[in-house]
């Protein structure tokens, strides 16, 4: 080796080494969300519209129980760009199976497989979780949609602690006997790979005893190669290797066929859930709205009727699972469990915070502003091929009866610094 | 005749003892980093990529299309290389490779990648064996000696084998149970209870079509559609491997004419010198003699 290329492997070496070294200074430290700021604010505005949502209890152990619930809204402004909800599953975001699910029951209907949803219909979802791998972990709810993808519910953290070898999930069998999860047939899995992975290297290893390759190539290149190569112990072993693996197959087919007598094909079949709907005394229409891109706030203006019987306040505006409040919305559905990092408890403001009584009509002035705009980065609506935004918008009676109103309009951006309508 | 043929095999290759050696280490260098890490890597992808779900997860391990789709999938690589070991070396043993290769590189990934990384537990993710199918396979060729016989029986008895192989690895997930008064398999459970965040439940191709007539014996319908489209699988990339495979040199004979020699040993032969002569510089003759004065030394 002359000099030059000593020096060339000495370069390639310390490159090596430096990344090395850099991989194990900067370690990849555990993701802590699932994307969802990434996907768009029209997407995630005006499909599933997410609320109350809860993770309960937020601290469980390896084994114990938690759930997982909340309702959704169908938006009545399912975008165009965006596959309608014919085929849906309502499912956990979560990093790697951290807790496993249990059961999962929307508007009280058990789904375990996909079905279709109803727009502008109301879902309620409770799914049971155990614990299963401790940690500090970002939960989601999510619904997917089949030719849509996935859309992320409001994201809570969740800790489990114990160890994970405790973890037992175990399920009663129709037919009798309990077995767990976590080690059901793993045992007959490995025995089955173990002997046909004996046999099959057996098989290759009795032609690798032997030359293989140039002097095989060489006699066949020659006449009558073909038939000096055909070795008559070879066509013995073959026959008997035949035998063997049909006889192998036979086994373990019968063997397995009289353990298990009673057994059903996959499931596939399709819950049809019936959608229960917003309840409102007011009707609300937006007459027009505007995002302030550097104020970080969207203004709306909504056409406001009370056909009720009770004077009703406007205290919260919810969308992409993201809360805006006032003091109205704080005193009658402040949840103090709610993630605060998606939660602006003076986040929502009215010009007349007046309440709207019964037969009056009245443009409502209603200005949403945080920070969140842009943390959550819903101010990427800017850039959505479909320039509409929409939500939900919560009203209490004096007797804290909540009247929930699904609103959608379209969106005028505006550049430059305004002032506060 | 004697039983073992492999000293007669030795001594017709006209190899010097020295030789002999070196083709034994060329057999171990090409056919364990070079020919079976080769296989195995490229088969793993091409399986993955055609039926990767079908095989990772047990909630998609049905009577309609993992039966239909695994054995088709499995059985396009190995045609390829079945080809090339056959053809070149008459070795017997190209799907067994093909398909020992894609176990080793399937338990690398359950262990690495969804037990360790995932953390899912092994038995969620058991990958099927075909194994006993590629012995079938295999056996069929070495008998036969005849790649179209064995298109015929070898791969319809792989593809037939298939389920009745795989229902001892997998016959326990198809227990019945009643989950919110819904009855599901076990396996339809463990897909429901590992929370998959990017694989919802409506992603399973399982149990939709109309292989299903006969008194419902989906399985073995949709076996013998998927031992038929095996055997043009199996064919087509026979034929493939024969187009990748094969080995030829341009050569420029005597009045200057390139021409196209399929048989690459014949080059440097007597009989070659004395059709086509030899390249320029090099004397006619010269390549002879030096190939006699190699044979002459065993």
């Amino acid at each position: 080796m002359n000099a030059k290329n000593l020096f060339k492997m000495c370069v390639i070496g310390s490159l090596g080494m430096a990344t090395l070294g850099l991989t194990l200074t900067f370690t990849a430290s555990p993701a802590a969300a699932h994307g969802e700021r990434s996907q768009e604010p029209f997407l995630r505005m005006r499909t599933a519209q997410w609320y109350d949502t809860r993770w309960n209890p937020q601290k469980t152990a390896v084994n114990d129980e938690a759930m997982l619930s909340g309702k959704i809204h169908i938006s009545e402004d399912w975008p165009r760009a965006v596959v309608k909800p014919n085929r849906t599953f309502i499912n956990v975001g979560s990093p790697s199976s951290v807790f496993t699910r249990l059961s999962s029951k929307v508007n009280g209907i058990p789904m375990m497989t996909s079905g279709p949803m109803e727009i502008g219909g109301d879902y309620e979802f409770v799914i049971k979780l155990r614990g299963r791998l401790p940690g500090h972990h970002h939960i989601h709810p999510m619904l997917a949609v089949n030719g849509a993808g996935p859309i992320a519910g409001p994201g809570g953290w969740m800790d489990i602690s114990g160890n994970y070898k405790d973890f037992q999930n175990p399920v009663k069998l129709l037919v009798g006997g309990t077995i767990d999860t976590e080690t059901a047939g793993l045992g007959a899995g490995l025995f089955w790979h173990g002997i046909w992975g004996i046999l099959g290297f057996s098989w290759i290893g009795w032609f690798m005893i032997r030359p293989m390759f140039l002097i095989r190539a060489r006699v066949l290149a020659q006449e009558g190669g073909d038939a000096l190569l055909n070795d008559p112990v070879d066509r013995y072993v073959a026959y008997g290797m035949l035998g063997l693996v049909f006889f192998i197959i036979a086994i373990g087919f019968f063997v397995t066929d009289s353990q298990y007598p009673y057994t059903i094909p996959l499931q596939a079949g399709e819950p049809k859930i019936k959608a229960t709907h917003l309840q409102s005394d007011l009707t609300m229409k937006v007459l027009n709205a505007d995002y302030d891109v550097p104020g970080r706030a969207l203004r709306m203006t909504i056409l406001v009727t009370n056909s009720g019987e009770h004077p009703l306040r406007i205290g919260e505006f919810t969308t992409a699972g993201i809360r805006f409040l006032n003091k109205v919305g704080v005193a009658n559905n402040m949840d103090p469990t709610y993630p605060p990092e998606i939660m602006a408890t003076d986040g929502l403001n009215l010009e007349d915070e007046s309440p709207i009584n019964p037969g009056e009509t009245r443009e409502v002035k209603l200005d949403s502003r945080d920070s969140l705009w842009e943390v959550q980065r819903l101010m990427d609506l800017v850039h959505d091929p479909d320039q509409r935004f929409g939500g939900l918008v919560m009203s209490w009676d004096e007797a804290g009866n909540r009247h929930i109103n699904s609103i959608a309009g379209n969106i005028i951006p505006v550049f430059t610094r305004a002032t506060q309508s | 005749m004697a039983l073992f043929r492999t000293a007669e095999i030795i001594k017709a290759s006209k190899l010097p003892p020295e030789g002999v050696k070196l083709s034994r280490m060329i057999d171990a260098v090409y056919f364990l980093p070079i020919a079976y890490l080769g296989v195995f890597a490229t088969f793993h992808m091409h399986f993955d990529l055609l039926a990767g779900d079908w095989d990772f997860w047990i909630d998609w391990k049905d009577r309609q299309f993992w039966v239909t789709v695994t054995p088709i999938v499995s059985v396009m690589y190995p045609g390829a290389i079945m080809y090339y070991f056959w053809t070149f070396y008459r070795q017997p043993f190209g799907a067994t490779l093909s398909l020992t290769g894609l176990l080793v590189g399937k338990w690398i990934t359950v262990v690495l990648a969804w037990y360790w990384w995932a953390n899912f537990p092994m038995n969620f993710v058991m990958p099927a064996t075909m194994v006993g199918s590629a012995l079938i396979l295999d056996c069929t060729l070495l008998l036969t000696r005849s790649w179209m016989l064995t298109a015929i029986f070898g791969v319809w008895a792989f593809a037939m084998m298939f389920n009745p192989t795989n229902y001892a690895l997998f016959g326990y997930s198809h227990q019945p149970l009643v989950i919110d008064g819904q009855l599901m398999s076990l396996a339809d459970y463990m897909g429901f209870t590992y929370v998959r965040t990017g694989t919802p439940e409506y992603i399973r191709i399982i149990e939709v079509g109309s292989l299903r007539t006969f008194g419902g014996h989906t399985v073995w319908i949709s076996a013998f559609f998927s031992a038929f489209i095996s055997m043009l699988m199996f064919t087509i990339w026979w034929q493939v491997g024969h187009f990748v495979g094969q080995s030829f040199f341009w050569v420029k004979g005597k009045r200057g004419k390139m021409t196209r020699m399929n048989d690459t040993m014949v080059i440097g032969s007597d009989e070659f010198a004395a059709r086509h002569g030899t390249p320029d510089g090099v004397a006619p003759g010269a390549r002879v003699t030096a190939r006699t004065a190699a044979t002459t030394l065993s």
